[in-house]
């Protein structure tokens, strides 16, 4: 039972390109189709383990502000499993404690009660900055770009909070810029001279300056028109399908839901506490 | 590394800031520098001004001491405050070498002196009132008002020729004066009573006591007061010292072992290590048997006058270094408080990104080492360029203002040339006192700004930048990056 729903995943997901694989099978000769089926197979080996590759956990967290009254709770007892290699979307109305789950996730807070397990380790127990500025980028939906550095600058200044050692930084950003769809031109012009979209892009390339294994995204696209939301979605898409990521977007918008794996949905305190 | 890279982007960006930051700070090195420079070389001055003269410590009568319960409206009270005066155990030429033998004293010498009338002289006298009291002689005074002179005698040679050369000028002196001095009867008399009694070098003459026994001395010098000593007695034609002749202690010791009804009065001075110590080595001469209506008392003030003026611009530049620096820290923490709250917004970023505490408190302090070690630096070059200048100019106007004092003073008492308590005036003023010799008054300064001044501007530029820091310091650790980004949205 477990297989068979193991396949209809895979077959869900892959199937477009099992039927093109076919019938290139047909009309090419037996050794590739041979090759082409072993790659396959191998393909469905690794996502059968990304199942089980849990990259953060979170187990009953809650969360009070300090200053709240002692059963006031921003969020309580949620608990998600995020894996790599998908991409996530956290749905919720307003006030159901989207913004701070992200915040919980993302370390900028810790948990009142329950617990956050970031690839086997507690954050608890993480130097929650070592967290930010290497396990995990953020995204945020104003861009949280440095306005007086340019888009290259801004790059370059994650690379360094985090460590990187490496000879060129500068081609790295302007790599970096490349693969969110940045021209190379842009490297030196100031984040506020570029548009919505673009600056989105530089807050994605800046979180995976340091090649990050999860990406937190605060409602990224909501600040962006729809040609727009769907090009920096492809680029999440591609992140968690491609490079094995895990992203994590928190938002309102039905074309974020469209785009991901798996959807979690929160509801306010109140809600739950009735049922 | 990055840190400084991100300070120095930040201090670019923030021009404006910056520069009103470091002309805040330039303004303060550059006062600090001037002030330490005018207060350290000051100290030296006062330091060195001090070490050049004889600590000296005298055995004085503490009157207050006396007179505290002393009721003169009462016979009662005035009998009962003459018996007590007559009480007081006098001290004996013994007791001052006991005395001196403590670890405080370095050396002493002693005046003994008797009053004696003249044979074969006549007191220099031309005055109304009889029984103005002799210029020398301390401590109980008893029959020295009634003779004609006072025969002086010191026990140390230095301590005469010092007193006589340091108050006095020597008008006339025989060859060998100097070694003839502490050899037998000879003495220096005064040149108004040589010119009353027609008395020259060689001269002998007689003094005689109360009991008719004479004494002769051979005149070995004629020493004149210095202009200003004639102001001491003021209805007096002559001056304090007309009548007093000086000689060495066993002279007059000779004259009062002969005679056990004269009654020498003995005025010792001790040498001490420090003035911090009088305190000690009175009590010790309490112990020794000083009556405790005698009290120590030092030259200290005396041998400062000369640097009065100068220990003025020393108070003053310490006042104004202390306010320059309250008042340039509580401006430079304002200005960085505000700095912290524009910068919000970039420290909400950087911590969400992962910036540590730390280092993002790091990066801030850096911001400000970076412009105040420029401003230092500019500060202390414009200082030193100009602590001179400033310094001669503000002792050039406490010397001014002590010369306007003083001359008002002295058209008050009716003597415009009176020294009165400021005797430091420029080159002209000098400064005298018993043993003495003449102190030169400064009328500049040479402020220089030395390595000592640099180390401690450095010291008083790493407080600033920490007292500066510690609003960004506060608010880096109080910020929640969240909550500012929030707001920022």
């Amino acid at each position: 039972m477990a297989n068979k729903k193991k396949n209809n995943y895979v077959s869900k997901d892959k199937l477009g390109n099992n039927l093109i694989s076919k019938k290139q099978i047909v009309k090419n000769n037996e050794a590739k189709e041979i090759k082409d089926n072993k790659k396959e197979n191998k393909e469905i080996r690794e996502k059968n383990t990304s199942l089980k590759n849990i990259i953060l956990s979170i187990k009953n967290a809650s969360y009070r502000y300090s200053d709240a009254l002692k059963d006031d709770y921003a969020l309580r007892n949620v608990s998600f499993d995020f894996e790599s290699g998908k991409m996530y979307a956290i749905r919720g109305r307003s006030g159901t404690g989207k913004t701070t789950l992200l915040s919980l996730i993302s370390g900028l807070e810790r948990c009142t009660e329950g617990e956050i397990i970031f690839d086997g380790k507690s954050l608890k127990d993480m130097n929650l900055d070592k967290y930010r500025n290497s396990d995990i980028g953020i995204v945020f939906q104003s861009y949280n770009l440095l306005p007086f550095m340019t888009a290259s600058e801004n790059i370059i200044l994650s690379m360094d909070v985090n460590g990187l050692k490496i000879k060129n930084k500068r081609d790295k950003a302007i790599e970096l810029m490349k693969k969110v769809g940045l021209k190379e031109a842009y490297a030196n012009r100031k984040v506020l001279r570029l548009s919505g979209g673009e600056q989105q892009r530089v807050a994605i390339a800046r979180s995976l300056s340091y090649n990050p294994k999860m990406i937190i995204a605060d409602e990224p696209t909501g600040n962006l028109d729809k040609q727009t939301e769907m090009e920096i979605l492809e680029i999440f898409k591609k992140l968690a399908h491609e490079e094995n990521k895990c992203v994590i977007i928190v938002t309102h918008s039905q074309n974020v839901c469209g785009s991901v794996d798996v959807i979690y949905d929160l509801k306010k305190v109140k809600e739950e506490g009735k049922k | 590394m990055f840190i400084l890279k991100n300070a120095w982007i930040s201090i670019k960006r923030n021009k404006g800031r910056n520069i009103l930051i470091g002309i805040i700070i330039l303004i303060i090195a550059c006062a600090c520098t001037i002030t330490l420079a005018i207060k350290n070389t000051a100290v030296d001055l006062i330091d060195s001004y001090k070490s050049a003269y004889d600590k000296e410590v005298t055995i004085t009568f503490d009157r207050a001491n006396m007179m505290k319960n002393f009721d003169p409206s009462q016979a009662e009270g005035r009998e009962n405050a003459k018996e007590k005066f007559n009480n007081i155990a006098s001290y004996t030429i013994d007791d001052v070498n006991s005395f001196a033998d403590s670890e405080y004293i370095e050396s002493y010498y002693y005046t003994y002196s008797v009053g004696l009338n003249g044979n074969n002289i006549e007191k220099a006298q031309i005055e109304t009132n009889n029984n103005m009291p002799n210029g020398f002689g301390h401590g109980k005074e008893n029959n020295m008002t009634s003779t004609d002179f006072t025969l002086t005698g010191y026990s140390s040679l230095d301590a005469m020729s010092e007193f006589i050369n340091g108050t006095y000028t020597m008008s006339e002196i025989i060859d060998n004066a100097w070694d003839k001095a502490f050899d037998g009867n000879y003495v220096f008399i005064n040149e108004e009573l040589a010119d009353y009694n027609n008395l020259s070098l060689n001269d002998k003459i007689k003094l005689e006591s109360d009991d008719g026994k004479t004494y002769e001395f051979t005149i070995i010098g004629i020493f004149k007061e210095n202009e200003d000593g004639s102001l001491e007695q003021p209805m007096s034609m002559f001056s304090n010292s007309a009548n007093t002749l000086v000689t060495n202690a066993s002279a007059v010791l000779n004259i009062t072992t002969n005679n056990k009804d004269i009654n020498p009065t003995i005025y010792p001075t001790f040498i001490i290590d420090s003035y911090d110590n009088v305190q000690k080595l009175q009590d010790e001469f309490y112990e020794k048997g000083l009556d405790e209506n005698f009290i120590l008392q030092t030259n200290e003030e005396l041998a400062l006058s000369g640097v009065s003026s100068i220990q003025n611009i020393n108070s003053f530049a310490t006042t104004f270094f202390f306010l320059t620096l309250i008042i340039g820290g509580v401006v430079l923490l304002v200005i960085n408080m505000i700095n912290i709250r524009e910068r919000k917004y970039e420290i909400g970023v950087l911590r969400t990104i992962g910036i540590s505490k730390f280092k993002l408190t790091m990066q801030f302090v850096s911001e400000l080492v970076i412009v105040s070690v420029v401003a230092l630096i500019l500060g202390a070059g414009i200082g030193a360029v100009s602590s001179k200048g400033v310094s001669n100019s503000l002792l050039e106007s406490e010397i001014n203002s002590s010369n306007e004092r003083s001359e008002e003073i002295g058209k008050n008492f009716g003597g415009a040339n009176m020294n009165g308590g400021i005797p430091d005036r420029g080159n002209k003023g000098d400064v005298r006192g018993k043993g003495m010799p003449v102190v030169q008054a400064y009328d500049s300064i040479n402020a220089v700004v030395d390595i000592k001044v640099l180390l401690e501007l450095l010291g008083i530029g790493i407080t600033l930048v920490l007292i500066s820091s510690v609003a960004s310091m506060v608010s880096i650790q109080r910020f929640s990056p969240l909550t500012i980004l929030k707001e920022r949205s």
